[in-house]
């Protein structure tokens, strides 16, 4: 008995009328010949849902006949040679009609060793996919302004009649006395900075789902014409992480951090990324 | 909004948000998953202490948290539906175009519904105790999918 695979290939050849299915046969009839070298020729008799598998040295009446060795054979039938790389490596031919043929491997459930019936698996699925979500913003009317005020290289912000706040980005409505902003103030575009987040786990960008290589400096600067804590958040130059000072307000005691300018870039097109990130102004 | 509202600044920003992910049917699964897939058979885990069987399987039993890895046994390929619902807001990521019929069908042996298509029968016909029974995918996608849907047969 000839094994391959640690499976006798007489017993894959004679399980094939057990597991073939039936129910999956319906309008599907033919003879199909197997010549498996040294494992001998079988011809495959398809009617009327039933299949009948007898040794024929003649494949001549068969519809398809399909040529291979033994151990391609059973490593197909086991899942551990995949037959589109047999074909291509020519080690498993179809004669005659190649689609028929592919219609009838559809109709044998697949081959268990015995002893494996027990336990039919150590298979795990695992499955990969890529979900695309595809995402619309609106910009509004302030948050549009803002952003095209970007692509011309200034950096806007809106004042609040009432307490006289300013915030960039802009927001419509003033965040501490919730009245609606009515003021455009240009800002900057330097500034110094005042905070300093140093992130080792960056998110994906929702617009593109990449991420920033890291560790990466998120920072918050105070540019010319703010005050107090109305800092505008952006990146920080990745190479220059180790040279800034993060500037503080302490019981009053104002100490200045590094004074820093945007990069802009070459292509703006009316979005955050228009800045680049912020760097020294040396 | 007022009628006088300037749109001028406004503006739409596209993007596309691609997020790559593993799904692994875990041990359980995966056996489920493969046992469906090679053999066109159903397959649930027996709670002994609970004298529950579980479809589809699980690891731990859902009420007194038993191991059930090894706990296997075959169920029916046809059942019963124990309630259903008839989708009707169409959208593409949907398995079929609505309306369509999503029915929890009690297979013979088992205590728990699976949830799956059925078709074959306008959704006003359906009832709750029609006998059904599974038709098999041709083409596998190693999911619960390779039962294609149920559709009604005779009790």
């Amino acid at each position: 008995m000839t094994t391959y695979f640690g499976v006798d290939v007489a017993d894959v050849i004679e399980t094939m009328p057990s597991r073939f299915r039936k129910e999956a046969a319906a309008g599907i009839s033919g003879r199909f010949g197997y010549d498996l070298g040294e494992a001998g020729r079988w011809r495959l008799a398809v009617r009327d849902g039933d299949a009948a598998l007898a040794p024929a040295e003649d494949l001549d009446d068969c519809l398809a006949v399909v040529a291979t060795d033994p151990q391609t054979f059973v490593g197909i039938q086991l899942g551990k040679i995949d037959a589109t790389e047999a074909m291509a490596l020519q080690k498993l031919t179809v004669a005659g009609d190649r689609g028929a043929f592919g219609s009838i491997t559809r109709l044998f459930q697949k081959y268990l060793p015995p002893g494996e019936e027990a336990l039919p698996d150590t298979e795990l699925v695992v499955l990969k996919q890529t979900i695309s979500v595809g995402q619309t913003f609106a910009t509004g009317p302030v948050m549009g302004r803002f952003l095209k005020g970007l692509k011309q290289k200034k950096i806007l912000a809106m004042r609040c009649p009432v307490c006289g706040r300013l915030q960039s980005p802009p927001r419509e409505i003033c965040a501490v006395c919730r009245v609606r902003n009515t003021e455009w103030v240009e800002v900057g575009p330097k500034g110094e900075m005042r905070m300093l987040e140093y992130v080792y786990y960056a998110s994906p960008d929702p617009l593109t789902g990449e991420t920033r290589e890291t560790p990466y400096g998120a920072i918050g600067v105070l540019l010319d014409g703010c005050r107090d804590e109305e800092v505008f958040w952006h990146l920080l130059n990745p190479a220059q992480l180790d040279r800034v000072q993060m500037g503080s307000v302490i019981d009053g005691q104002v100490r200045h951090g590094s004074r820093l300018r945007p990069v802009w870039a070459e292509n703006r097109t009316g979005s955050i990324d228009d800045i680049q990130y912020f760097e020294l102004d040396d | 909004m007022q009628s006088d509202f300037d749109t001028s600044d406004c503006y739409t920003i596209e993007g596309k948000l691609a997020l790559p992910y593993t799904y692994f049917a875990g041990r359980v699964g995966s056996r489920f998953i493969t046992t469906l897939r090679d053999q066109h058979k159903i397959m649930g885990v027996r709670c002994d202490a609970c004298d529950t069987v579980f479809v589809p399987p699980r690891q731990t039993c859902e009420r007194c948290l038993g191991d059930l890895t090894d706990s296997w046994c075959e169920v029916g390929s046809r059942g019963r539906v124990v309630n259903f619902t008839v989708v009707r807001y169409p959208d593409r990521h949907l398995p079929r175009p609505v309306p369509y019929v999503l029915a929890m069908i009690l297979l013979e042996g088992a205590d728990t519904p699976i949830v799956h298509l059925l078709e074959g029968i306008p959704p006003e016909q359906v009832a709750v105790d029609m006998a059904v029974e599974a038709v098999f995918a041709e083409t596998t996608t190693h999911t619960i999918r390779d039962i294609d849907h149920f559709k009604p047969c005779d009790a």
